[in-house]
């Protein structure tokens, strides 16, 4: 399956929770690949902690593999590379974990179809090899959005297999806009893939949103703040549903809902069940709503018509 | 003979085979399977019947001009023609392989591209070849701006997936592909044919062949096909059995696993298929040190314990149910 993650603006927690969707697919006994397309400011190798790695992408690394520079990406094992010390013994069961970094070299894509065909080319590779790849994608109605809009397209050579969009937001008024925008507004995904050939209630359904860094006023430290304060926040929250379902980013299209969690809030990083239970500095809230999302993911019964 | 007459191994042909199974749900049957080989309108698609069913392309030719990889950085420069084709076993495993064969003697210039189109895939070296360090540094793997012959077997793989006519891309298993990189020299006289074969990171081996002479590159490359398959299969079948739950809970979870296994992989090992006569020995080698075939067995046996196992609980656990 190949999954979209996407996001309107940048800073919302798409490539720190994506990278965690991977990690927990990989944990359940699948085989994952994370597909760094943030062509502009490429971080995964940052949140998987392979401190290496973006040395060694240079000229290597995705972009340079679109553009033709390199005939194949670079491919980093994360099990076997990771500086993180609970990632480093591969737990038994658990499947493949790769990462196809991504890399800063210079030069624009050149125009032409080139670049869709060699994008093409290495999905269907990995696909083969793989049966979750995330697809990390730079903010807004990027460049790599049209990309892979274009590549799974009726015409594009990746129409066959099965892909799904998370679109990744957070929990204000602003960010609900932006992520309902980005999916169905005049210059959203669902508008530029119908002018690329898929059709929109079909693409419209493979979409999902994530809510990421959401505070839980039942935890602390919102639930201990002043009466007053909590009353706001209440309120806030529930305009903010309204405003969500009235774009149709409410609750049934909404995936998951990622808490608030200190230890993302100062690093970007996996979140191991090591952190929740060994060291406690993660909470269980935050561990259990990444494996919600991945089982969510997977779930075809949740994916039907919209 | 080298030029030089120093060095006693003549490399006789270098390659890279890539294997991984093809993304169908079911096994291709032949017509389809012929279809989907057709690289060429002009050559026939070979099929052989027995002892399994075996489909190859016709042989593609891809132009180089470029220095060859070398250990010591020594920069060869070889012209001529690089042969690839694919073939595929039993509509279910599909192999590329890329390679050429290289001439005892260089020429001192350049040559005009019709004297090295009457060699087909063969790379013709501009003045002298460091036997030894092309060796090394082709088994090293591909450094920019030198001949990658991985990639041209890569792109004759990525040509076969992109047929979705005939793919569904939806295979029964993810298996992650391999590639055998090998390189084949001479031996000396009066030495046996030997070999070497190593397992690196991420799905990377290396086969270094000592063959007598008068072997037609085609043993060679037979040889590493053949090889490649068996490795591919048995690294396979072992990964999707380890870290199997082995707990009576999970039935279904083991099922799911294992069912493919016996659908899709169980009959492909079928060692010695396709190997020339002259290199039954170093296969018989290559087979037996590290025990492959008695592995083979073990893994099947334990598929298929388990398998009946799993079912016979199964069928336990759901009252009224036979
Ligand atoms: N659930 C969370 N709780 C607290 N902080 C979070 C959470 N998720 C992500 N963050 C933090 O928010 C910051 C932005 O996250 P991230 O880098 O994943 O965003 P992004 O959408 O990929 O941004 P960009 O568009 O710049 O790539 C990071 O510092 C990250 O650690
Ligand atoms: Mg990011």
């Amino acid at each position: 399956m190949l999954v979209f993650a996407a996001s309107d603006k940048g800073g919302t927690g798409r490539s720190v929770t994506s990278a965690n969707l991977a990690y927990h697919h990989a944990l359940d006994g699948s085989d994952v690949c994370f597909l760094d397309f943030d062509f502009g400011s490429p971080t995964a190798a940052t949140v998987f902690d392979l401190p290496d790695v973006p040395a060694e992408a240079e000229g290597t690394g995705l972009h340079a593999y679109l553009r033709g520079a390199a005939n194949e990406p670079l491919r980093i094992d994360v099990w076997s590379r990771t500086e993180h010390l609970d990632l480093r013994d591969r737990p038994a069961g658990s499947g493949r974990l790769v990462l196809v970094p991504g890399d800063r070299s210079g030069g624009e894509f050149v125009t032409g179809e080139e670049h869709l065909h060699r994008c093409v080319d290495l999905i269907l590779r990995l696909h083969r090899e793989f049966d979750v790849i995330v697809v990390d994608l730079s903010a807004g109605r990027s460049y790599a959005v049209d990309l892979v809009l274009a590549a799974t397209s009726p015409r594009g050579g990746l129409a066959g297999l099965k892909h799904r969009w998370l679109v990744f937001h957070r929990w204000t008024r602003q960010h609900v806009a932006a992520a309902a925008e980005l999916a169905f507004g005049p210059r959203g995904i669902v508008q530029a893939g119908a002018a690329m050939g898929h059709e929109p209630d079909v693409l419209r359904a493979a979409i999902r949103f994530v809510r990421a860094a959401v505070p839980d006023l039942e935890s602390p430290p919102w639930s201990h703040v002043t009466p007053a304060q909590y009353a706001w926040m209440r309120h806030c929250d529930s305009t903010l549903e309204t405003l969500a379902s009235t774009r149709g980013v409410g609750r049934t299209w909404t995936l998951a809902s990622i808490p608030l969690e200190p230890v993302l809030q100062w690093q970007e990083r996996l979140i191991t069940i090591e952190d929740v239970y060994d060291r406690q500095i993660a909470n269980q809230a935050t561990w259990d709503a990444l494996i919600g999302l991945a089982q969510q993911l997977t779930d075809d019964t949740l994916w039907g018509e919209r | 003979m080298s030029r030089t007459g120093r060095d006693p191994h003549p490399v006789i042909a270098c390659g890279e085979v890539r294997t991984c199974l093809l993304p169908t749900r079911d096994a291709l049957d032949e017509r389809a399977a012929v279809k989907l080989l057709r690289l060429r309108p002009d050559e026939r698609v070979r099929v052989s019947r027995h002892p399994n069913r075996y489909v190859v392309s016709p042989e593609v030719l891809t132009g180089v001009d470029c220095p060859l990889p070398t250990d010591t950085g020594a920069r060869v420069r070889a012209v001529g023609t690089v042969g690839s084709h694919a073939s595929l076993v039993e509509g279910r495993v599909i192999q590329a392989t890329a390679s050429f064969s290289l001439p005892a003697v260089g020429t001192d210039r350049r040559q005009a591209w019709s004297y090295y189109l009457v060699r087909p895939g063969s790379l013709v070296p501009v003045g002298q070849l460091p036997q030894r360090a092309l060796v090394r540094g082709f088994l090293l793997g591909h450094r920019p701006g030198r001949l990658d012959v991985g990639s041209i077997a890569e792109s004759v793989l990525a040509r076969i997936s992109r047929q979705d006519r005939i793919l569904d891309h939806d295979p029964p298993l993810t298996a992650a592909d391999t590639r055998l990189r090998w390189t084949a020299v001479r031996t000396a006289a009066g030495e046996e044919p030997s070999s070497l074969f190593t397992k690196g990171e991420d799905g990377l081996r290396t086969l270094e062949l000592s063959l007598p002479s008068g072997l037609p590159p085609t043993a060679a490359v037979g040889l590493c096909e053949e090889l490649a398959l068996h490795d591919w299969l048995l690294t396979t079948v072992a990964d999707k059995l380890d870290g199997l739950p082995t707990g009576a809970a999970d039935d279904r979870a083991v099922l799911r696993v294992l069912r493919p296994l016996v659908d899709h992989l169980l009959h492909l090992w079928m060692p010695r298929a396709r190997v020339d006569r002259v290199l039954q020995t170093v296969w018989n080698q290559l087979e037996e040190t590290p025990g492959y075939s008695r592995q083979w067995t073990a893994h099947a046996q334990r598929i298929r314990d388990q398998l009946a196992l799993r079912a016979i609980h199964l069928r336990d656990e759901v009252p009224g149910r036979r």
